[in-house]
């Protein structure tokens, strides 16, 4: 890591994740990670990644007890009075609504006296933003912008892109992704690193949070691991590495950092050591799981179509 | 030359979709026409080159020269389909499960009995190929009596994601139009009980709510057949990020001469078998043979399996397997269920 390193990302484990564990490691993952909030904030903004109805131990969603330790960060550090929202948008197979109930999120709302936010169905504005020389239109729900404090709480994963073309990182700047209220998201597959720097060049989060108590890679992990940092570039950074990537060679992140999204002078790891949880993260093969789905399919379409088999729904 | 069977499809949602795909491969049965709500839908269906569409399905009733229907609707809206179709003297093929209720699976019983139609619910795992080689042993006494069973399907139930991103439609997240959680597909457990062992009494029931929804997604319960001693264990739960090809079911039997599962001929590499089944087709179709649809996949093709039971039966102008008394008796069980672990919950509250 550079000695000239202008952001921290810390690294703390959870030593016992089902009592008050992890509200500790948010706690101290925050305050490792050098960031400074306006006391006068009074609306602040939470965005988790709820892509699906997957439960948190699959390692695909967030889990509500890290959001819900953000939420007592909030109120104990910064102000008992803030209004909390927690927005997240419809996905193009998903309705917030739902992932809400079904993922516990309701409950915590009410627990926490705090407010859901379906960014699909408020008022939404439209920003622009270029990328790689063009210009990139996007609309998002008005909460973001009219808020003081945006904290970002992705989950540490690697998941399929683009209709399972492509392999990637899903972390700080993905997350972000989810805040386009367009629900049919897949429309932005063809060109996803564009429209995810472009998001992240326009929504700007004070701290990133990330969940990696379970994390996923080639199948859920529990890792165990908080991590926070104030740039989500640095994080990203950081994150790739855990997950067993070199940080430029994800196109999403090299991009980000090529079209200026921070200005990215390296990174100072505090905290747990990042090689501990190298080790324990279960690796995927990106070779071989972006030519094993493509070959999948070609073969299974050349086959329906040399025999006029059907082919399920699931695949379909 | 014999004359095929016409088919209508009401319904063209995954399952109705799948079954017109399926029907193509049918030795004496065509779909000629198709009703749903959705003009996108009927617009695929053209492409599959079904001329005969309607968004009404009472038109279809009405107007199409079908000889048998295949109800693919909401749960909600079988029973006024079943009723309508029974009314105009046609066939039924109807997903499972039946109704909501075990009064309207009698009504729907007593509806058919007196039109003098046939009718078949899809409890497609009695064609698995694994459960029929089970039963077969079972039948010949290979492991005896069984003293203990147990059936597991844990799955993601209507929330499986698809290539293609799609919503789960509305009508799963309301328990009135679904009628039941994760019993949904509990139905098939307690229909291969039945199959196996004849009707069950319950002896316990629980049910787990993980997802806040205003159904159970998971259910553990133990039945009784009333005319063996075989006990059951009955597992099946809707909580589990179950991706296609991966499938977790199974039946194990226990019985005084040892036991079998169906586990034992469940291909062990799925990528292998659906290598090899693949293969199988092409110098069928080389040869000019039939296709055996949805082999390679191995418990897809049940579906393909019982619309063709199905199709024989009306051929041949006998009663398909799973009828509406059998439906009656899976619906009688899941009120029993229902009943039993609201009693022990209770009691635990206690």
């Amino acid at each position: 890591m550079s000695d000239k390193a202008n952001y921290r990302v810390s690294l703390v484990k959870t030593r016992n994740p089902d009592g008050e564990g992890i509200k500790d490691a948010v706690f101290e993952a925050i305050d490792l990670c050098d960031f400074k909030w306006d006391s006068k904030a009074k609306k602040v903004v939470i965005k988790p990644n709820l892509c699906y109805y997957w439960d948190s131990s699959t390692g695909e969603t967030t889990d509500k007890r890290v959001v819900a330790a953000v939420i007592d960060f909030v109120r104990e550090r910064i102000s008992p009075d803030c209004e909390i929202s927690i927005v997240e948008t419809d996905a193009s197979a998903m309705k917030i609504k739902y992932a809400y109930r079904m993922l516990g999120y309701e409950d915590l709302a009410e627990e926490k006296h705090i407010t859901l936010v379906n960014g699909s169905k408020e008022d939404i504005m439209e920003k622009e933003a270029c990328v790689n020389g063009k210009s990139c239109r996007l609309r998002f729900p008005t909460s973001l912008f009219n808020s003081d404090l945006i904290i970002n709480v992705p989950k540490l994963k690697v998941g399929p892109f683009a209709s399972g073309k492509a392999l990637h990182i899903t972390c700080a700047l993905k997350n972000l992704y989810g805040c386009i209220a367009v629900p049919k998201k897949v429309v932005y597959h063809s060109n996803i690193d564009e429209v995810i720097v472009a998001v992240n060049k326009m929504v700007k989060p004070h701290l990133t949070l990330v969940d990696g108590i379970v994390a996923k890679g080639k199948h859920p992990c529990k890792l165990n691991l908080i991590m926070a940092g104030t740039n989500g570039v640095c994080v990203d950074y950081v994150a790739s590495q855990i997950m067993g990537y070199n940080p430029f060679n994800v196109s999403h992140l090299r991009l980000a950092i090529k079209e200026g999204v921070t200005n990215f002078n390296g990174v100072k790891v505090v905290g747990e050591k990042l090689e501990e949880f190298r080790k324990e993260f279960p690796k995927v093969n990106n070779f071989m799981f972006k030519w094993s789905w493509k070959l999948q399919f070609s073969l299974l379409n050349l086959y329906a179509k040399i025999t006029g088999d059907t082919i399920p729904p699931a695949v379909e | 030359m014999r004359r095929l069977l016409r088919l209508g499809v009401l319904g063209l949602g995954k399952m109705g979709v799948l079954h017109l795909r399926n029907s193509r491969h049918l030795p004496n049965a065509r779909v000629i026409s198709v009703a749903d709500a959705s003009k996108r839908a009927l617009k695929r269906a053209r492409k599959f080159g079904i001329k005969e569409t309607y968004l009404d399905y009472r038109d279809l009733l009405e107007r199409s020269d079908v000889d048998a229907v295949i109800i693919t609707l909401p749960n909600f809206l079988h029973k006024e389909s079943i009723f309508a179709t029974a009314e105009t003297g046609r066939h039924i093929f109807v997903e499972k499960p039946l109704a909501l209720s075990s009064k309207d699976c009698r009504d729907i019983r007593l509806k058919v009995e007196s039109c003098g139609v046939h009718l078949m619910v899809g409890h497609n795992y009695r064609f698995f190929e694994c459960v029929q080689k089970v039963k077969k042993l079972y039948d010949e006494g290979v492991v005896g009596d069984v003293e203990i069973a147990t059936l597991e399907l844990v799955l993601n139930g209507p929330f499986a994601p698809s290539v293609r991103p799609v919503p789960v439609s509305e009508w799963y997240f309301d328990k009135e139009k679904l009628g039941m959680g994760c019993l949904d597909s509990g139905v098939h457990l307690i229909d291969l009980f039945q199959w196996f062992f004849g009707a069950p009494s319950v002896l316990f029931a629980s049910l787990g709510y993980r997802f806040n929804l205003p159904y159970e997604d998971s259910v553990v319960a133990v039945l009784q057949s009333k005319t063996h001693k075989t006990r059951g264990v009955i597992n099946v739960g809707w909580f589990s990020k179950m991706i296609f090809p991966r499938f977790d079911f199974r039946i194990i039997l226990h019985g005084t001469n040892g036991f079998i599962s169906t586990d034992h001929f469940v291909p062990q590499n799925l990528y292998l078998h659906a290598m090899k089944e693949a293969s199988k087709n092409l110098v069928r179709r080389l040869l000019g043979g039939r296709l055996h649809p949805l082999t390679y996949t191995y418990y897809y093709a049940s579906y393909y399996e019982e619309i063709r039971h199905f199709c024989k039966a009306i051929e041949e102008d006998r009663k398909p397997e799973v009828g509406a008394k059998d439906a009656e008796t899976i619906a009688n069980t899941i009120e029993q269920i229902y009943r039993i672990a609201q009693v022990q919950a209770n009691h635990l509250k206690e």
